[in-house]
Protein backbone atom coordinates (compact mmCIF):
# COMPACT_ATOMS: atom_id res chain seq x y z
CA UNK A 1 0.00 0.00 0.00
CA UNK A 2 2.87 2.31 0.85
CA UNK A 3 4.22 2.00 -2.63
CA UNK A 4 1.13 3.38 -4.21
CA UNK A 5 1.67 6.58 -2.29
CA UNK A 6 4.85 7.32 -4.22
CA UNK A 7 3.02 10.04 -6.03
CA UNK A 8 0.36 12.10 -4.35
CA UNK A 9 -1.68 14.67 -6.19
CA UNK A 10 -4.38 16.60 -4.52
CA UNK A 11 -5.78 19.58 -2.79
CA UNK A 12 -3.45 21.42 -0.47
CA UNK A 13 -3.44 19.89 2.99
CA UNK A 14 -0.93 19.29 5.74
CA UNK A 15 2.55 19.58 4.31
CA UNK A 16 1.12 20.77 1.03
CA UNK A 17 -0.35 23.86 2.67
CA UNK A 18 2.76 25.87 2.05
CA UNK A 19 4.36 23.79 -0.67
CA UNK A 20 3.08 23.11 -4.16
CA UNK A 21 5.70 20.52 -4.99
CA UNK A 22 7.48 18.28 -2.50
CA UNK A 23 10.10 15.86 -3.78
CA UNK A 24 11.61 13.49 -1.23
CA UNK A 25 14.62 11.28 -1.99
CA UNK A 26 13.48 10.45 -5.48
CA UNK A 27 15.61 8.02 -7.43
CA UNK A 28 15.01 6.66 -10.87
CA UNK A 29 17.06 4.11 -12.73
CA UNK A 30 16.58 3.00 -16.29
CA UNK A 31 17.37 -0.48 -17.42
CA UNK A 32 19.29 -0.47 -20.63
CA UNK A 33 18.97 -3.99 -21.99
CA UNK A 34 22.07 -5.47 -23.59
CA UNK A 35 19.71 -7.24 -25.90
CA UNK A 36 16.15 -6.13 -26.06
CA UNK A 37 13.61 -8.82 -25.33
CA UNK A 38 10.14 -7.84 -26.35
CA UNK A 39 8.46 -11.12 -27.10
CA UNK A 40 7.28 -14.04 -25.02
CA UNK A 41 9.47 -16.23 -27.23
CA UNK A 42 12.60 -14.25 -26.38
CA UNK A 43 11.78 -14.31 -22.69
CA UNK A 44 11.32 -18.07 -22.76
CA UNK A 45 14.61 -18.50 -24.58
CA UNK A 46 16.21 -16.12 -22.07
CA UNK A 47 15.18 -18.41 -19.20
CA UNK A 48 17.38 -21.17 -20.53
CA UNK A 49 20.29 -18.89 -21.35
CA UNK A 50 22.98 -17.59 -19.05
CA UNK A 51 21.66 -16.40 -15.73
CA UNK A 52 23.69 -13.21 -15.97
CA UNK A 53 21.94 -9.88 -15.75
CA UNK A 54 20.95 -8.92 -19.25
CA UNK A 55 20.73 -5.18 -18.71
CA UNK A 56 22.83 -2.30 -17.52
CA UNK A 57 21.54 0.15 -14.99
CA UNK A 58 21.57 3.87 -15.68
CA UNK A 59 20.92 6.18 -12.73
CA UNK A 60 18.90 9.03 -14.14
CA UNK A 61 17.99 10.48 -10.77
CA UNK A 62 19.75 9.83 -7.50
CA UNK A 63 18.25 10.87 -4.21
CA UNK A 64 16.76 14.14 -5.36
CA UNK A 65 14.91 16.18 -2.74
CA UNK A 66 13.56 19.70 -2.90
CA UNK A 67 10.34 21.57 -2.46
CA UNK A 68 8.68 24.46 -4.21
CA UNK A 69 6.36 26.89 -2.42
CA UNK A 70 3.00 27.93 -3.76
CA UNK A 71 3.39 30.87 -6.11
CA UNK A 72 7.07 30.32 -6.60
CA UNK A 73 8.79 30.12 -9.97
CA UNK A 74 11.46 27.49 -9.71
CA UNK A 75 14.15 26.68 -12.26
CA UNK A 76 15.94 23.43 -12.97
CA UNK A 77 19.19 23.72 -14.90
CA UNK A 78 22.08 21.52 -15.87
CA UNK A 79 23.95 20.13 -18.85
CA UNK A 80 22.39 17.69 -21.31
CA UNK A 81 21.65 14.31 -19.80
CA UNK A 82 21.75 15.58 -16.23
CA UNK A 83 18.29 14.25 -15.42
CA UNK A 84 16.25 17.45 -15.82
CA UNK A 85 13.78 15.95 -18.22
CA UNK A 86 13.50 12.73 -16.26
CA UNK A 87 12.71 14.78 -13.18
CA UNK A 88 10.04 16.66 -15.07
CA UNK A 89 8.51 13.43 -16.31
CA UNK A 90 8.43 12.03 -12.79
CA UNK A 91 6.69 15.20 -11.59
CA UNK A 92 4.21 14.98 -14.46
CA UNK A 93 3.41 11.38 -13.56
CA UNK A 94 4.65 9.94 -16.84
CA UNK A 95 7.50 8.10 -15.15
CA UNK A 96 7.24 6.34 -11.84
CA UNK A 97 10.04 6.89 -9.31
CA UNK A 98 11.82 3.72 -8.12
CA UNK A 99 12.03 5.12 -4.62
CA UNK A 100 11.15 8.31 -2.83
CA UNK A 101 7.98 10.34 -2.95
CA UNK A 102 6.54 13.13 -5.01
CA UNK A 103 3.70 15.27 -3.75
CA UNK A 104 1.92 17.79 -5.91
CA UNK A 105 -0.47 20.18 -4.21
CA UNK A 106 -2.87 21.09 -6.96
CA UNK A 107 -3.88 20.70 -10.55
CA UNK A 108 -0.91 20.18 -12.85
CA UNK A 109 -0.47 21.25 -16.43
CA UNK A 110 2.54 19.54 -17.94
CA UNK A 111 4.05 21.40 -20.87
CA UNK A 112 6.52 18.66 -21.72
CA UNK A 113 5.63 18.80 -25.34
CA UNK A 114 2.94 20.87 -26.95
CA UNK A 115 0.21 19.36 -29.05
CA UNK A 116 0.37 15.80 -27.74
CA UNK A 117 -2.48 13.85 -29.27
CA UNK A 118 -3.22 16.35 -32.03
CA UNK A 119 -4.79 14.62 -35.01
CA UNK A 120 -3.72 15.97 -38.40
CA UNK A 121 -6.94 14.81 -40.05
CA UNK A 122 -9.18 16.78 -37.71
CA UNK A 123 -9.98 20.48 -37.97
CA UNK A 124 -8.37 23.01 -35.67
CA UNK A 125 -11.64 23.28 -33.78
CA UNK A 126 -11.91 19.53 -33.17
CA UNK A 127 -8.30 19.44 -32.08
CA UNK A 128 -8.91 22.15 -29.51
CA UNK A 129 -11.67 20.00 -28.01
CA UNK A 130 -9.51 16.87 -28.18
CA UNK A 131 -6.46 18.54 -26.64
CA UNK A 132 -8.63 20.19 -24.01
CA UNK A 133 -10.04 16.77 -23.11
CA UNK A 134 -6.52 15.32 -22.86
CA UNK A 135 -5.67 18.11 -20.45
CA UNK A 136 -8.72 17.17 -18.41
CA UNK A 137 -11.20 19.86 -19.50
CA UNK A 138 -14.87 19.09 -20.01
CA UNK A 139 -16.75 20.04 -23.13
CA UNK A 140 -18.39 22.92 -21.29
CA UNK A 141 -15.00 24.25 -20.15
CA UNK A 142 -13.75 24.32 -23.70
CA UNK A 143 -17.00 25.86 -24.97
CA UNK A 144 -16.53 28.75 -22.57
CA UNK A 145 -12.89 29.29 -23.44
CA UNK A 146 -13.01 28.56 -27.12
CA UNK A 147 -13.11 32.19 -28.26
CA UNK A 148 -10.28 33.14 -25.97
CA UNK A 149 -8.18 30.26 -27.31
CA UNK A 150 -8.80 31.34 -30.88
CA UNK A 151 -8.07 34.99 -30.06
CA UNK A 152 -4.85 34.18 -28.29
CA UNK A 153 -3.57 31.89 -31.02
CA UNK A 154 -4.74 34.33 -33.73
CA UNK A 155 -6.12 31.39 -35.69
CA UNK A 156 -9.84 32.20 -35.72
CA UNK A 157 -9.82 32.36 -39.52
CA UNK A 158 -8.43 28.83 -39.78
CA UNK A 159 -10.68 27.09 -37.27
CA UNK A 160 -12.23 24.79 -39.87
CA UNK A 161 -8.98 23.96 -41.61
CA UNK A 162 -7.49 20.52 -41.14
CA UNK A 163 -4.49 20.55 -38.88
CA UNK A 164 -2.22 18.87 -41.41
CA UNK A 165 -2.32 22.07 -43.45
CA UNK A 166 -1.02 24.12 -40.54
CA UNK A 167 2.52 25.41 -40.39
CA UNK A 168 4.54 24.27 -37.39
CA UNK A 169 4.24 27.76 -35.93
CA UNK A 170 0.45 27.71 -36.17
CA UNK A 171 0.42 24.21 -34.69
CA UNK A 172 2.34 25.27 -31.64
CA UNK A 173 0.34 28.46 -31.19
CA UNK A 174 -2.88 26.46 -31.15
CA UNK A 175 -1.43 23.98 -28.68
CA UNK A 176 -0.08 26.64 -26.34
CA UNK A 177 -3.29 28.66 -26.41
CA UNK A 178 -5.33 25.57 -25.52
CA UNK A 179 -2.98 24.25 -22.87
CA UNK A 180 -2.80 27.58 -21.10
CA UNK A 181 -6.57 27.54 -20.66
CA UNK A 182 -6.52 24.55 -18.34
CA UNK A 183 -6.08 26.98 -15.47
CA UNK A 184 -3.52 24.88 -13.61
CA UNK A 185 -2.19 25.47 -10.11
CA UNK A 186 1.20 24.11 -11.09
CA UNK A 187 2.82 24.45 -14.48
CA UNK A 188 5.67 22.18 -15.51
CA UNK A 189 7.46 23.81 -18.42
CA UNK A 190 10.15 22.24 -20.55
CA UNK A 191 11.78 24.69 -22.92
CA UNK A 192 8.56 25.24 -24.80
CA UNK A 193 8.83 28.98 -24.43
CA UNK A 194 11.08 29.05 -27.43
CA UNK A 195 8.30 28.41 -29.90
CA UNK A 196 6.71 30.36 -32.70
CA UNK A 197 7.96 33.66 -34.05
CA UNK A 198 9.32 36.42 -31.89
CA UNK A 199 6.06 38.26 -31.37
CA UNK A 200 4.31 35.08 -30.29
CA UNK A 201 7.19 34.27 -27.97
CA UNK A 202 6.72 37.64 -26.34
CA UNK A 203 3.02 36.91 -26.01
CA UNK A 204 3.73 33.56 -24.35
CA UNK A 205 6.24 35.17 -22.05
CA UNK A 206 3.67 37.80 -21.08
CA UNK A 207 1.05 35.09 -20.47
CA UNK A 208 3.40 33.10 -18.28
CA UNK A 209 4.26 36.26 -16.40
CA UNK A 210 0.55 36.87 -15.89
CA UNK A 211 0.10 33.35 -14.55
CA UNK A 212 3.09 33.84 -12.28
CA UNK A 213 1.68 37.05 -10.88
CA UNK A 214 -1.67 35.34 -10.33
CA UNK A 215 0.16 33.27 -7.71
CA UNK A 216 0.51 30.02 -9.64
CA UNK A 217 3.50 27.77 -9.21
CA UNK A 218 5.84 27.28 -12.15
CA UNK A 219 8.63 24.77 -12.50
CA UNK A 220 10.80 25.63 -15.43
CA UNK A 221 13.39 23.40 -17.03
CA UNK A 222 15.60 25.38 -19.33
CA UNK A 223 18.88 25.71 -21.13
CA UNK A 224 18.44 29.42 -21.43
CA UNK A 225 20.12 30.84 -18.36
CA UNK A 226 18.81 34.27 -19.27
CA UNK A 227 15.20 33.10 -18.98
CA UNK A 228 15.92 31.38 -15.71
CA UNK A 229 17.63 34.45 -14.29
CA UNK A 230 14.74 36.63 -15.34
CA UNK A 231 11.89 34.43 -14.08
CA UNK A 232 13.04 32.19 -11.28
CA UNK A 233 13.60 33.10 -7.68
CA UNK A 234 15.18 29.78 -6.79
CA UNK A 235 16.97 27.12 -8.80
CA UNK A 236 18.20 23.56 -8.73
CA UNK A 237 21.38 22.61 -10.55
CA UNK A 238 21.76 19.00 -11.54
CA UNK A 239 24.53 16.89 -13.01
CA UNK A 240 24.65 13.14 -13.66
CA UNK A 241 21.29 12.70 -11.98
CA UNK A 242 22.47 14.25 -8.75
CA UNK A 243 21.73 17.54 -7.09
CA UNK A 244 24.71 19.87 -7.31
CA UNK A 245 23.28 23.08 -5.94
CA UNK A 246 19.96 24.32 -4.65
CA UNK A 247 19.21 27.88 -3.66
CA UNK A 248 18.87 31.47 -4.86
CA UNK A 249 19.08 31.72 -8.62
CA UNK A 250 22.19 33.91 -8.66
CA UNK A 251 24.18 31.60 -6.44
CA UNK A 252 23.16 28.53 -8.39
CA UNK A 253 23.98 30.17 -11.72
CA UNK A 254 27.40 31.13 -10.39
CA UNK A 255 27.91 27.52 -9.32
CA UNK A 256 26.90 26.39 -12.80
CA UNK A 257 29.51 28.69 -14.32
CA UNK A 258 32.17 27.27 -12.03
CA UNK A 259 31.10 23.71 -12.89
CA UNK A 260 31.27 24.40 -16.60
CA UNK A 261 34.65 26.07 -16.28
CA UNK A 262 35.98 23.13 -14.29
CA UNK A 263 34.84 20.56 -16.82
CA UNK A 264 36.19 22.68 -19.65
CA UNK B 1 -12.54 9.41 -10.07
CA UNK B 2 -10.90 9.32 -13.48
CA UNK B 3 -13.97 8.14 -15.36
CA UNK B 4 -15.89 11.25 -14.36
CA UNK B 5 -13.00 13.67 -14.63
CA UNK B 6 -11.98 12.53 -18.10
CA UNK B 7 -15.44 11.68 -19.46
CA UNK B 8 -14.96 14.08 -22.35
CA UNK B 9 -11.72 12.41 -23.42
CA UNK B 10 -13.30 8.95 -23.15
CA UNK B 11 -16.19 10.14 -25.33
CA UNK B 12 -13.93 11.68 -27.97
CA UNK B 13 -11.59 8.69 -28.13
CA UNK B 14 -14.48 6.23 -28.37
CA UNK B 15 -16.11 8.14 -31.20
CA UNK B 16 -12.89 8.58 -33.15
CA UNK B 17 -12.22 4.86 -32.76
CA UNK B 18 -15.64 4.07 -34.22
CA UNK B 19 -15.06 6.51 -37.06
CA UNK B 20 -11.79 4.85 -37.97
CA UNK B 21 -13.40 1.42 -37.83
CA UNK B 22 -16.28 2.30 -40.10
CA UNK B 23 -14.60 4.69 -42.50
CA UNK B 24 -11.64 2.57 -43.38
CA UNK B 25 -13.75 0.65 -45.87
CA UNK B 26 -16.49 2.05 -48.03
CA UNK B 27 -19.04 -0.44 -46.83
CA UNK B 28 -17.53 -0.29 -43.34
CA UNK B 29 -20.70 -0.32 -41.35
CA UNK B 30 -22.58 -2.67 -43.66
CA UNK B 31 -19.71 -5.12 -43.60
CA UNK B 32 -19.60 -5.18 -39.85
CA UNK B 33 -23.21 -6.40 -39.92
CA UNK B 34 -22.86 -8.61 -42.95
CA UNK B 35 -19.86 -10.41 -41.55
CA UNK B 36 -21.69 -12.17 -38.69
CA UNK B 37 -24.56 -13.09 -41.01
CA UNK B 38 -22.29 -14.71 -43.58
CA UNK B 39 -20.40 -16.42 -40.81
CA UNK B 40 -23.68 -17.77 -39.50
CA UNK B 41 -24.52 -19.13 -42.93
CA UNK B 42 -21.22 -20.98 -43.19
CA UNK B 43 -21.42 -22.46 -39.71
CA UNK B 44 -25.09 -23.33 -40.17
CA UNK B 45 -24.39 -25.24 -43.35
CA UNK B 46 -21.47 -27.09 -41.81
CA UNK B 47 -22.89 -27.88 -38.42
CA UNK B 48 -26.42 -28.59 -39.52
CA UNK B 49 -25.51 -30.98 -42.30
CA UNK B 50 -22.21 -32.54 -41.33
CA UNK B 51 -23.00 -32.98 -37.67
CA UNK B 52 -26.36 -34.09 -36.35
CA UNK B 53 -28.37 -31.40 -34.69
CA UNK B 54 -31.76 -31.08 -33.12
CA UNK B 55 -31.54 -27.58 -31.68
CA UNK B 56 -34.63 -25.48 -32.29
CA UNK B 57 -34.03 -22.33 -34.44
CA UNK B 58 -30.49 -23.54 -35.05
CA UNK B 59 -29.53 -20.73 -37.48
CA UNK B 60 -30.54 -18.04 -35.00
CA UNK B 61 -28.96 -20.06 -32.21
CA UNK B 62 -25.66 -19.85 -34.07
CA UNK B 63 -26.13 -16.17 -34.87
CA UNK B 64 -26.53 -15.29 -31.20
CA UNK B 65 -23.37 -17.29 -30.50
CA UNK B 66 -21.43 -15.46 -33.19
CA UNK B 67 -22.62 -11.99 -32.28
CA UNK B 68 -21.81 -12.46 -28.61
CA UNK B 69 -18.46 -14.10 -29.39
CA UNK B 70 -17.53 -11.27 -31.75
CA UNK B 71 -17.74 -8.74 -28.95
CA UNK B 72 -15.15 -10.64 -26.93
CA UNK B 73 -12.89 -11.38 -29.90
CA UNK B 74 -13.02 -7.92 -31.49
CA UNK B 75 -12.80 -5.95 -28.28
CA UNK B 76 -9.87 -7.89 -26.82
CA UNK B 77 -7.80 -8.00 -30.00
CA UNK B 78 -8.25 -4.32 -30.81
CA UNK B 79 -7.85 -2.98 -27.29
CA UNK B 80 -4.70 -5.04 -26.83
CA UNK B 81 -3.09 -2.42 -29.07
CA UNK B 82 -4.66 0.52 -27.20
CA UNK B 83 -1.58 1.45 -25.16
CA UNK B 84 1.09 0.73 -27.77
CA UNK B 85 -0.94 2.35 -30.54
CA UNK B 86 -1.36 5.63 -28.67
CA UNK B 87 2.08 5.75 -27.14
CA UNK B 88 2.42 9.55 -27.28
CA UNK B 89 -0.47 9.84 -24.83
CA UNK B 90 1.53 7.67 -22.45
CA UNK B 91 5.07 9.02 -22.84
CA UNK B 92 4.48 12.73 -23.31
CA UNK B 93 1.65 13.56 -21.00
CA UNK B 94 -0.09 12.04 -18.04
CA UNK B 95 -3.61 10.78 -18.43
CA UNK B 96 -4.98 7.79 -16.54
CA UNK B 97 -3.89 5.09 -18.99
CA UNK B 98 -6.97 2.95 -18.43
CA UNK B 99 -8.82 5.53 -20.53
CA UNK B 100 -7.13 4.24 -23.68
CA UNK B 101 -8.28 0.68 -23.01
CA UNK B 102 -11.72 1.71 -21.84
CA UNK B 103 -12.48 3.81 -24.90
CA UNK B 104 -11.33 1.02 -27.19
CA UNK B 105 -13.55 -1.54 -25.45
CA UNK B 106 -16.42 0.95 -25.43
CA UNK B 107 -16.23 1.38 -29.17
CA UNK B 108 -16.44 -2.40 -29.64
CA UNK B 109 -19.30 -2.43 -27.16
CA UNK B 110 -21.24 0.07 -29.25
CA UNK B 111 -20.58 -1.96 -32.41
CA UNK B 112 -21.81 -5.01 -30.56
CA UNK B 113 -25.00 -3.24 -29.49
CA UNK B 114 -25.69 -2.41 -33.13
CA UNK B 115 -25.17 -6.03 -34.09
CA UNK B 116 -27.55 -7.17 -31.38
CA UNK B 117 -30.08 -4.63 -32.64
CA UNK B 118 -29.96 -6.18 -36.09
CA UNK B 119 -30.16 -9.60 -34.47
CA UNK B 120 -33.35 -8.67 -32.65
CA UNK B 121 -34.87 -7.40 -35.89
CA UNK B 122 -34.01 -10.76 -37.46
CA UNK B 123 -35.56 -12.62 -34.53
CA UNK B 124 -38.79 -10.72 -35.13
CA UNK B 125 -38.58 -11.36 -38.86
CA UNK B 126 -38.26 -15.10 -38.24
CA UNK B 127 -41.29 -14.98 -36.00
CA UNK B 128 -39.51 -15.71 -32.73
CA UNK B 129 -41.68 -14.97 -29.73
CA UNK B 130 -40.00 -12.06 -27.95
CA UNK B 131 -40.93 -12.02 -24.28
CA UNK B 132 -40.30 -9.60 -21.44
CA UNK B 133 -37.16 -11.62 -20.73
CA UNK B 134 -35.50 -9.39 -23.31
CA UNK B 135 -35.22 -6.88 -20.46
CA UNK B 136 -32.40 -9.03 -19.08
CA UNK B 137 -30.34 -8.15 -22.14
CA UNK B 138 -28.90 -4.77 -21.00
CA UNK B 139 -27.96 -6.24 -17.64
CA UNK B 140 -26.21 -9.25 -19.15
CA UNK B 141 -24.45 -7.13 -21.74
CA UNK B 142 -23.06 -4.85 -19.05
CA UNK B 143 -21.80 -7.83 -17.04
CA UNK B 144 -20.23 -9.22 -20.21
CA UNK B 145 -18.66 -5.79 -20.83
CA UNK B 146 -17.02 -5.94 -17.38
CA UNK B 147 -15.49 -9.33 -18.22
CA UNK B 148 -14.20 -8.15 -21.56
CA UNK B 149 -12.83 -4.91 -20.10
CA UNK B 150 -10.99 -6.86 -17.40
CA UNK B 151 -9.39 -9.17 -19.95
CA UNK B 152 -8.53 -6.22 -22.20
CA UNK B 153 -6.80 -4.33 -19.38
CA UNK B 154 -4.50 -7.27 -18.76
CA UNK B 155 -3.83 -7.85 -22.46
CA UNK B 156 -3.12 -4.20 -23.27
CA UNK B 157 -0.65 -3.95 -20.38
CA UNK B 158 1.08 -7.25 -21.19
CA UNK B 159 1.34 -6.37 -24.87
CA UNK B 160 3.58 -3.40 -24.00
CA UNK B 161 6.17 -5.90 -22.76
CA UNK B 162 5.45 -8.90 -24.98
CA UNK B 163 4.90 -7.83 -28.55
CA UNK B 164 4.08 -11.30 -29.85
CA UNK B 165 1.15 -11.62 -27.47
CA UNK B 166 -1.24 -10.89 -30.33
CA UNK B 167 -0.15 -14.09 -32.06
CA UNK B 168 -0.68 -16.11 -28.91
CA UNK B 169 -4.01 -14.46 -28.21
CA UNK B 170 -5.21 -15.25 -31.70
CA UNK B 171 -4.67 -18.95 -31.04
CA UNK B 172 -6.31 -18.72 -27.64
CA UNK B 173 -9.32 -17.03 -29.19
CA UNK B 174 -9.57 -19.81 -31.71
CA UNK B 175 -9.53 -22.29 -28.84
CA UNK B 176 -12.12 -20.26 -26.96
CA UNK B 177 -14.35 -20.23 -30.02
CA UNK B 178 -14.56 -24.02 -29.90
CA UNK B 179 -14.78 -24.52 -26.15
CA UNK B 180 -17.71 -22.10 -26.03
CA UNK B 181 -21.04 -23.15 -27.54
CA UNK B 182 -20.89 -20.76 -30.49
CA UNK B 183 -21.78 -23.17 -33.27
CA UNK B 184 -22.98 -26.38 -31.63
CA UNK B 185 -25.55 -27.40 -29.07
CA UNK B 186 -24.39 -27.99 -25.50
CA UNK B 187 -26.10 -31.39 -25.58
CA UNK B 188 -23.28 -32.62 -27.84
CA UNK B 189 -20.72 -32.09 -25.06
CA UNK B 190 -19.83 -35.45 -23.44
CA UNK B 191 -21.43 -35.93 -20.02
CA UNK B 192 -18.12 -36.38 -18.17
CA UNK B 193 -16.79 -33.00 -19.30
CA UNK B 194 -19.95 -30.98 -18.80
CA UNK B 195 -19.04 -29.77 -15.30
CA UNK B 196 -15.74 -28.26 -16.47
CA UNK B 197 -17.35 -27.06 -19.66
CA UNK B 198 -19.89 -25.00 -17.75
CA UNK B 199 -17.20 -23.27 -15.69
CA UNK B 200 -16.43 -21.08 -18.68
CA UNK B 201 -18.32 -17.84 -17.95
CA UNK B 202 -18.61 -17.04 -21.66
CA UNK B 203 -20.60 -20.26 -22.12
CA UNK B 204 -23.06 -19.10 -19.51
CA UNK B 205 -23.31 -15.62 -21.00
CA UNK B 206 -24.13 -17.12 -24.39
CA UNK B 207 -26.69 -19.46 -22.92
CA UNK B 208 -28.40 -16.60 -21.12
CA UNK B 209 -28.54 -14.53 -24.32
CA UNK B 210 -30.19 -17.48 -26.05
CA UNK B 211 -32.62 -18.21 -23.25
CA UNK B 212 -33.79 -14.63 -22.95
CA UNK B 213 -33.80 -13.63 -26.63
CA UNK B 214 -34.60 -16.84 -28.47
CA UNK B 215 -36.46 -19.19 -26.14
CA UNK B 216 -38.37 -16.67 -23.99
CA UNK B 217 -37.08 -18.13 -20.74
CA UNK B 218 -35.66 -16.41 -17.66
CA UNK B 219 -32.05 -17.11 -16.73
CA UNK B 220 -31.48 -19.03 -13.50
CA UNK B 221 -30.39 -17.06 -10.48
CA UNK B 222 -27.34 -19.29 -10.07
CA UNK B 223 -26.08 -18.53 -13.57
CA UNK B 224 -26.64 -14.80 -13.06
CA UNK B 225 -24.66 -14.82 -9.83
CA UNK B 226 -21.92 -16.90 -11.43
CA UNK B 227 -21.37 -14.57 -14.36
CA UNK B 228 -21.51 -11.52 -12.12
CA UNK B 229 -18.88 -13.02 -9.83
CA UNK B 230 -16.64 -14.02 -12.73
CA UNK B 231 -16.99 -10.52 -14.18
CA UNK B 232 -15.88 -9.01 -10.87
CA UNK B 233 -12.94 -11.39 -10.60
CA UNK B 234 -11.79 -10.70 -14.17
CA UNK B 235 -12.20 -6.96 -13.72
CA UNK B 236 -10.22 -6.87 -10.48
CA UNK B 237 -7.54 -9.19 -11.86
CA UNK B 238 -7.22 -7.07 -15.00
CA UNK B 239 -7.02 -3.85 -13.01
CA UNK B 240 -4.35 -5.25 -10.68
CA UNK B 241 -2.19 -6.51 -13.56
CA UNK B 242 -2.61 -3.18 -15.34
CA UNK B 243 -1.69 -1.18 -12.25
CA UNK B 244 1.42 -3.28 -11.72
CA UNK B 245 2.67 -3.04 -15.27
CA UNK B 246 1.64 0.55 -15.86
CA UNK B 247 4.65 1.94 -14.02
CA UNK B 248 7.18 1.19 -16.70
CA UNK B 249 4.92 1.87 -19.68
CA UNK B 250 6.65 5.13 -20.54
CA UNK B 251 10.04 3.42 -20.52
CA UNK B 252 9.02 0.42 -22.59
CA UNK B 253 7.26 2.31 -25.35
Amino acid sequence: MLESLARVVGKPNGELNSHAIVVENVSKTFRIPKERKITVYEHLIGLFGRGAQSYEVFNALQDVSFSVKHGETFGVIGPNGCGKSTLLKVLAGVLYPDSGRVKMGGKIAPFLELGVGFQPELSARDNVYLYGAIMGLTRKDVDQRYDEIMDFSELKRFENMKLRNFSSGMYVRLAFATAIQTNPDIMLVDEVLSVGDESFQRKCGAKIDEIRRAGKTILLVSHSLGTVKQLCSRCLLMNHGQMVALGETEDVLAEYERMRAASG
Amino acid sequence: MWIVEYRELIRILTISDLKVKYQSSVLGFVWSLLNPLLMMLVLYLVFNNVFKNNQEHFALYILIGIVSWRFLANATSSSMMAIVGKSSLVTKIYIPRQILVLSSVLSSFISSLLEFLVLIVLLLAFGVNISLNILFFPLIHIVYFMMVYGISLALAALYVYYRDLNQIWEVLLQLGFFISPVCYSISTVPEKYIFYYMLNPVTLVMQIYRKTLLYAESPSAVSLVYILLSACVLLILGAVIFKRLERRFAEEL
